[in-house]
């Protein structure tokens, strides 16, 4: 689920970012994994982000000379379960576990420990890992929402998606909106607050958005803002469809679809806070490593850093995210 | 179905290449993937394959009453569906503070229900059974929707933490709820008067009918089994996932499959409660094994695919000869 899927442990309290530029990223002193096997499991690797972190992560084991048992469970939990039991079985020296359900994971990620089996996680919260490498939400949700009532210029109404708070990261990002809007008291959230759905997430978010302006006419509405970015894509052409393009859309991920968009002058599509999957991916596998060559003090999270793509940078954070090839 | 001895001859080649297979399959792994033959993952891949059992077997019934036919025939292509709504039910109770018993009943109710809407569509309505599923099963996943609104329902009692624990004899639970439903189906479909007039009904409706068996609420009553043998597959996932989450409807494609499969491993060329289980089994096998020899689980869809093809192939030229 678009990078996404995380259910947090309590983390409050971390109140600065470990980031890029530091050990965590740099490859000279990241110790080999030559003899080890590397297990890595991802709910499904269809969506940009997922593809992006489970390829980084494979790359960087097999870079440093480890060998992966990549499993790919199609977004079926009950299969991803399998697969872990089986993978447990297989006894290898680490695993890397990506996204998922993290409450229907957590009886198998008690497994994973009790077999001795050292579990690194990818998005996914869990009191279980050795480490859980994501994004910052807490930034990246203020970051937008700042962002959105400063271009809008502090007042008016805007659209949210808010179709899964269930899950962590979307909570968080939604959650620094509300206390931006908090301080904000001219920007007003339309309600009832639309719900966004997986799978067809594109075309029903065109179809939920052309609805809203024909209710709502031209100077109603200043702004579409999403926790992730393929209802924003979907919004956002439903803003060129209906000639609506005043209105401005947000989101996060920074898919290259939605990055491409943003670099568009004549596109609605103002603002999205890319994560850096690839990244996320890398810094696991590096991670793993240290782990299993005795460091043990591994920080519990890792944040890799994001980038607040906009209109203005949209170019260079093609560059800098790697999208410009 | 009448074998003349020409199609008697090929119907047991197909059937002892189909045992070949497994054999070769099995002796492979055994000798290739490390563990393969340990006793926690037999244990494991019999877990695994608990779901899709109890939906095959469901699945078995109606094609065994409804007539091999791929496209006419009987099919049930709700029963994903209904799985997932049979977690989220049993999710979504347990959740507002039911007991597992509440849970049970109300699921297992669900299933029938499910079942008695497919039954009254085929026997009463004479839909087409894969169109009157599917539009039942595009109801059911609504449902579900409506009752998640999509998203994951977390559930914990002591019957879920109980059927995932590890049973008698060091085997899950869920192995064993395998192995008993196998048995039970075994005596229904291939001893009991109900599945030996299903067997009839499936091979010669005229005559079955003619004769003056009950075709349409046996019909009708397969499709309720199917839907309650669904609905107890949701308990079991609720089980797994501690509670529901979207995506059931994946598991339709293997569960067809193995009903399929299943077809060429009896001797009868029918389906039967044995040869979908060993069918399942070998689906399961295969995923295992792949994944031990650390072959892409990408493969695994691939080869499903590929067995599939074969299996309808095969089944749709068969019945092709025997009518000319």
């Amino acid at each position: 689920m678009v990078g996404l899927s995380l259910t947090r442990v309590a983390m409050l309290g971390v109140a600065f970012a470990l980031v890029a530029g530091n050990s965590a990223f740099a490859d000279g002193d990241v110790p080999s994994l030559k003899g080890k096997t590397i297990g890595i499991t991802s709910i499904g690797n269809e969506h940009y982000w997922n593809i992006k972190a489970y390829q980084g992560a494979v790359d960087e084991i097999k870079r440093l000379g480890g060998e992966v048992i990549g499993l790919d469970a199609g977004y079926v939990d009950a299969k991803q379960i399998a697969q872990i039991q089986t993978l447990i079985a297989q006894k290898p020296d680490a695993i890397i576990e990506e996204l998922g359900t993290a409450a229907a994971l957590q009886p198998s990620f008690k497994k994973i420990v009790d077999a001795g089996i050292p579990l690194f996680t990818l998005d996914t919260g869990t009191s279980y890992a050795v480490n859980t490498v994501t994004s910052d939400n807490w930034k990246i949700g203020e970051e937008l929402a700042l962002k959105l009532v400063s271009d809008i210029g502090y007042e008016g109404n805007i659209v949210v998606f808010n179709g899964f708070y269930s899950v962590t990261p979307v909570a968080i990002r939604y959650d620094q909106l509300q206390s931006v809007l908090k301080y904000n008291p001219n920007v007003k959230i339309i309600q009832p607050e639309l719900k966004e759905v997986i799978p067809n997430t594109v075309q029903d978010a065109q179809t939920q958005i052309t609805e809203i302006l024909n209710k709502y006419p031209k100077g109603e509405i200043k702004a579409i803002w999403s926790a992730w970015d393929v209802p924003q894509v979907g919004a956002t052409q439903a803003l060129v469809a209906a000639g609506r393009t005043e209105i401005k859309t947000y989101g996060v991920d920074g898919s290259p679809d939605i990055v491409s968009l943003i670099k568009e002058p004549a596109q609605p599509a103002a603002a999205v806070a890319a994560q850096q999957p690839y990244l996320i991916g890398k810094a696991a596998a590096d991670n793993v490593a240290r782990y299993l060559a005795g460091d043990k003090n591994i920080p519990k999270i890792t944040y890799v850093p994001h980038l607040l793509v906009t209109k203005e940078n949209a170019a260079e954070a093609q560059a800098q995210l790697g999208q410009d090839k | 179905m009448p074998l003349n001895r020409q199609s008697f001859s090929s119907a047991t080649l197909v059937r002892l290449s189909a045992y070949g297979a497994f054999v070769i399959v099995i002796l492979v792994f055994a000798v290739e993937a490390r563990g393969f033959l340990s006793f926690i993952n037999i244990a494991n891949v019999l877990q695994q394959s608990a779901i899709a059992g109890l939906l095959a077997f469901g699945l078995t019934l109606v094609v065994l009453g409804g007539g091999g036919n791929v496209v006419t025939g009987g099919i049930d292509l709700s029963v994903a569906a209904t799985l997932g709504l049979g977690a989220a039910v049993y999710a979504t109770l347990i959740a507002q503070g039911q007991s597992d018993l509440v849970a049970v009943g109300a699921t297992l109710a669900v299933g029938v229900l499910v079942g008695i809407a497919n039954g009254l569509a085929v026997v009463r309505l004479h839909i087409l059974p894969l169109l009157a599923t599917l539009a039942v099963g595009k109801i059911v996943s609504g449902l579900e929707f409506v009752l998640t609104q999509n998203s994951v329902v977390t559930a914990t009692s002591p019957g879920l933490t109980w059927l995932a624990e590890i049973g008698p004899l060091d085997v899950p639970i869920m192995a064993w709820a395998l192995v008993i439903a196998t048995v039970a189906l075994l005596l229904l479909v291939q001893v009991s008067p109900f599945g030996l007039r299903l067997h009839a009904v499936g091979a010669h409706p005229e005559a079955a009918r003619a004769y003056g068996l009950p075709v349409g609420p046996l019909l009708f009553l397969s499709y309720v089994f199917s839907g309650l043998l669904s609905a107890a597959a949701g308990i079991l996932l609720a089980a797994l996932l501690s509670g529901s989450s979207p995506g059931a409807s994946e598991m339709l494609l293997p569960v067809v499959l193995a009903v399929l499969l299943g077809v060429v491993f009896s001797r009868r060329l029918v389906p039967t409660i044995g040869g979908t289980f060993l069918a399942v089994l070998f689906i399961s096998i295969l995923g295992n094994g792949f994944q031990l020899l650390n072959i892409s689980s990408y493969w695994v869809n691939g080869v499903e695919g590929v067995l599939i093809l074969f299996v309808v192939a095969w089944t749709t030229l068969s019945q092709r000869e025997a009518h000319a």
